[in-house]
């Protein structure tokens, strides 16, 4: 009974039995939203923070999070660290390897606009919006767990709000 | 071995090949001739009281008028470090590989011609190690290197 009390008020309970009235775009977002399956993708600092998120302490679990060790299973990556100019092809690739609806999230400085990395450096990429578009801008240097949690609890609302029309065009 | 008795030894047997730098260091730091730099290092290698054995590490310096190889190495069984720096001219700098004394140089050389420019020779795989693969835009440790998207630290 958890799951239908948390959907839209559109939900509804008819008298004497177990059927609700729904809509399908509001169960797809439902589940689309609590089951962000994540790809393991770390490239400095930010992956220590995100692995700590990830372990018992903050658990990631709760908000229907797992690590995936593969871009096929994945639904979202989260761009943890350096982005630099060897390796944005590589997460072009591993982007596009992503089964859609795919979602990224920007952890951290240097995903955003290089960070520390923005002057004199000569083989960072200066924001990860060059190669694939960005869902959620997570700041700090790099952000603590509840920064992140938080910017998945965001990108979870803003799952929730999608129209099913929108994401079909994409 | 402390540095001191590393001092003395040097300086007694190898006068011709070894120019001690005032670096204000505690570790001593020789000027090397680029000509002589791999007999020296072979001796410094095979030499029964110093022994240095291992390849710390190749750096490289740009001072804008010359460039600079800084070779640390250690020893072991002695507990001592030295380091050797090579001045170079800072057009067409070239410098002789030293992988028949220590064959772990490959990686480092490699860096120093990617990040610097200097030319290794003798090296027999000098090729991208650091930098993408279709890297174009030259040896960007060098102080006047420059590219479209490099954004210099403005003066405070």
């Amino acid at each position: 009974m958890g799951v239908i009390k948390k959907l839209p008020i559109y939900s509804e309970k008819l008298p004497g039995g177990g059927l609700v009235l729904t809509s399908l775009e509001a169960v797809i977002n439902q589940a689309q939203a609590k089951s962000m399956w994540y790809l393991l993708f770390g490239t400095a600092c930010c992956a220590i923070e995100l692995m700590c998120t990830g372990a018992s302490r903050y658990d990631f679990d709760r908000l229907g999070m797992i690590f995936r060790a593969t871009p096929r299973q994945a639904d979202l990556i989260i761009a943890a660290g350096t982005i630099t100019k060897k390796m944005a092809p590589r997460l072009r690739r591993l982007y596009d390897q992503m089964a859609e609806p795919r979602r990224v999230i920007a952890m951290g400085g240097c995903t955003i606009k290089g960070g520390p990395f923005y002057y004199d450096s000569y083989s960072v990429e200066k924001g990860i919006d060059h190669i694939v578009p960005v869902d959620m801008y997570i700041p700090g240097c790099p952000p603590r767990p509840e920064s992140l949690l938080e910017g998945c609890i965001h990108l979870q609302e803003k799952i929730k709000k999608q129209k099913l029309s929108d994401w079909q065009e994409k | 071995m402390t540095f001191d008795e590393l001092k003395e030894y040097l300086a007694a047997n190898f006068a011709d090949d070894l120019t001690l730098l005032d670096t204000g260091r505690h570790e001593p730091v020789y000027e090397v001739k680029a000509e002589k730099l791999v007999t020296v290092c072979r001796r410094l290698r095979e030499d029964e009281t110093l022994k240095f054995d291992f390849f710390c590490n190749l750096g490289g310096v740009d001072t804008g008028e010359r460039m600079e190889a800084v070779y640390s190495l250690a020893s072991y069984s002695k507990k001592i470090r030295v380091d050797l720096k090579v001045i170079l001219p800072h057009e067409k700098a070239e410098i002789d590989s030293v992988q028949e004394v220590w064959p772990a140089a490959n990686w480092y050389e490699r860096e120093l011609w990617e990040l610097y420019g200097v030319h290794v020779k003798n090296h027999g795989n000098l090729t991208r190690f650091l930098l993408p693969d279709d890297w174009d835009q030259g040896f960007p440790m060098r102080k006047d290197w420059d590219a479209p998207d490099f954004i210099r630290m403005p003066e405070l």
